[in-house]
């Protein structure tokens, strides 16, 4: 399996996989470009919109992607203790979502424990103090990994500004080829990020590899709406205001035409449940959120 | 890929009347050697369970597993080998050990999502896999409730042979029910402090088909091995009777507090008691019924002549 035999190249990606041949056709939002071509081009731009990367956010789905994203952390539950690998996490926010939630639970366990605790003596609660109990992460942590240096950049800057410092990390790395080991992680997130990964085959089978037995496999994507009122209303918004918006906010109508038109590229529901099945992962499932304009996708190591 | 075809939850755990329901499995999913799904030894190998219309909650047994053939040795991630892909353990069956393992945490962390993430933590899977099952915890509470059932059929099973056998009494009916309603209860006994949690996520709507059916099928089994052969209304009312016997008696041993739970009990012995009595009661009444219908007959025939 190829991915093992890359398994310690160092990351930052993109330059080691120059010497390939150009490879296949693929899309690059309407356009066709070649495997390599399609690699530069995403890099590019998700290095110009950067900076501006979550305002776009915002403005674009007024504000709606903040509860997708609440959503998908509920949907996974993490208790304390769980390793997460968010992949092209970019600027942090499954990270920071999942650090909050993970705290709030931990505080509620130690309540209960505290609760339980009530009728020992002074000196046994003391005791108990000591055993450094007080972990409020309870050991979870969260890798933050991105293909792109100034996504990252973008997220280490908002960490330190929303101070988030502890169970924290970030990796630079490629989807498709993980510099990560084996059998590491609980759960494997990636918000949208699954749409802009050139061979999405081989992301699939890069989260399975470093999964552990029983690990969860998390996606959220823009998806297919079925419903054929909606999908004109949306096609609409998509490439009438959202390209207009880029060039007003960023001053980049370019990056945002290419984000509707990979939205549209991106296989639907089923097909993307049967490639993450095809990758091994059993207990697939999708749930539409917004009538389908996002989806979860949730598979399992077993 | 017809992996939706694999299990839906459902509950109902009939013992001995198993049609094995075919599951058609994507080949490509037993040849990826899976990282847990591991090879099921002969233990598993119990009757197959069945499906009855509708709701089927156990695996589909494993000699119907793949019968397509590996193409030869693979390698696998966990190294489990590239054997021959036939007895691999179904979905199902990993989720049972899953929710059998959490059942010891359950004291501790009560019927939640964090029980059934320490149970997978024991089995050496990740604690993401508590993701498969519901965060309120429904599915640990049926499959206690069923395997509480199960284990209570077996104990009748078994005393039904020993009398067969002669080597034991027959006991008369309120003392059979006693006894059976007991053992039912005492398996709470070590849950009793997170029970009533259980009680009500029981009552959710989602769930109230799945714990009826199972409230029902274990009723129906005292009764069938108290040796009722009803076939007439009484069937209904023997059932009903039972069913608020043993839902009042669990509901006093909740609260309960006395030495290894003697007030409940008395409670439940008085109860049963009750029930015969007024059975008794309802055939007096009957014959009393007639009996004056009677009298009245003759006084009429007495008076005309």
């Amino acid at each position: 399996c190829r991915c093992r035999a890359l398994l310690r190249r160092p990351a930052g990606a993109p330059q080691a996989l120059r010497g390939m041949a150009a490879g296949p056709d693929m899309h690059f939002g309407f356009e066709t470009v070649t495997e390599e071509e399609r690699r530069e081009k995403i890099y590019q731009v998700f290095e110009s919109v950067a900076k501006k990367y979550d305002v776009m956010n915002d403005s674009m789905t007024l504000g709606i992607h903040r509860v997708w994203k609440d959503i998908l952390i509920n949907r996974m539950n993490p208790t304390p203790g769980t390793l997460l690998l968010d992949v092209a996490g970019g600027t942090g926010d499954i990270a920071f979502r999942f650090i909050n939630y993970v705290r709030s639970v931990r505080q509620q366990q130690l309540q209960r424990k505290l609760k339980h605790n009530q009728n020992l003596s002074w000196q046994e609660i003391f005791e108990s103090y000591q055993e450094g109990n007080s972990n409020s992460l309870g050991d979870s942590q969260v890798v933050v990994c991105d293909i792109n240096r100034e996504m990252l950049k973008v997220g280490k800057q908002k960490a330190q500004h929303l101070g988030y410092s502890e169970g924290l990390s970030w990796v630079l790395g490629n989807a498709e080829e993980l510099p990560f080991d084996d059998d590491n992680f609980d759960v494997y997130t990636i918000a949208f990020g699954i749409r802009n990964v050139t061979r999405i085959d081989l992301a699939l089978q890069e989260a399975y590899r470093v999964l552990k037995p029983g690990g969860r496999f998390l996606c959220l994507e823009f998806s297919h709406v079925s419903n054929p009122v909606l999908s004109s209303l949306y096609d609409l918004y998509s490439f009438q205001v959202i390209p207009v918006l880029g060039e007003i906010i960023a001053g980049d109508w370019k990056s945002y035409q290419y984000l509707v038109e990979s939205i549209r590229q991106f296989p639907p529901q089923e097909e993307l449940k049967a490639m993450i099945e095809d990758a091994g992962f059993f207990k697939v499932d999708y749930e539409n959120l917004n009538f389908g304009i996002v989806a979860i996708h949730s598979g399992f190591k077993l | 890929a017809a992996a939706g075809a694999l299990g839906r939850a459902g509950w109902r755990l009939w013992r001995g009347r198993a049609v094995v329901r075919c599951q058609h499995c994507p080949p490509l999913r037993a040849l990826q050697a899976s990282a847990v799904l591991r090879r099921v030894s002969d233990e598993h190998k119990k009757e197959p369970l069945t499906s009855s219309s509708q709701q089927h909650f156990d695996s589909h047994p494993t000699g119907h597993q793949p019968d397509q053939e590996p193409q030869g040795p693979h390698p696998s991630y966990t190294g489990h080998g590239g054997q021959e892909s036939e007895d691999y353990e179904s979905e199902e069956q990993l989720q049972h050990r899953i929710l059998t393992a959490a059942l010891e945490f359950v004291p501790e962390h009560g019927w939640t999502a964090e029980a059934i993430a320490e149970g997978a933590k024991t089995l050496g899977l990740s604690v993401a896999a508590a993701g498969m099952f519901h965060s309120d915890g429904s599915e640990l509470i049926l499959h206690f409730v069923s395997e509480c059932n199960s284990k209570l059929s077996e104990l009748l099973e078994q005393e039904q042979k020993l009398v067969q056998l002669g080597e034991a009494e027959k006991k008369p009916t309120d003392e059979f029910l006693r006894d059976a309603v007991e053992a039912r209860l005492r398996m709470l006994i070590p849950y009793i402090e997170k029970w009533p949690q259980a009680l009500s996520v029981l009552l959710l709507p989602r769930n109230i088909p799945s714990s009826l059916s199972l409230l029902t099928s274990m009723i129906d089994d005292i009764w069938h091995y108290a040796g009722d052969q009803s076939t007439d209304f009484n069937w209904y009312t023997r059932r009903a009777v039972l069913t608020g016997i043993y839902n009042t008696t669990e509901l006093v041993m909740l609260q309960d507090s006395s030495p290894d739970f003697e007030d409940t009990w008395r409670f439940l012995e008085n109860r049963v008691a009750d029930a015969m009595s007024m059975s008794n009661t309802a055939s007096q009444v009957q014959s009393t019924g007639e009996a004056v219908v009677q009298g009245l007959m003759g006084a009429a025939v007495t008076v005309s002549n």
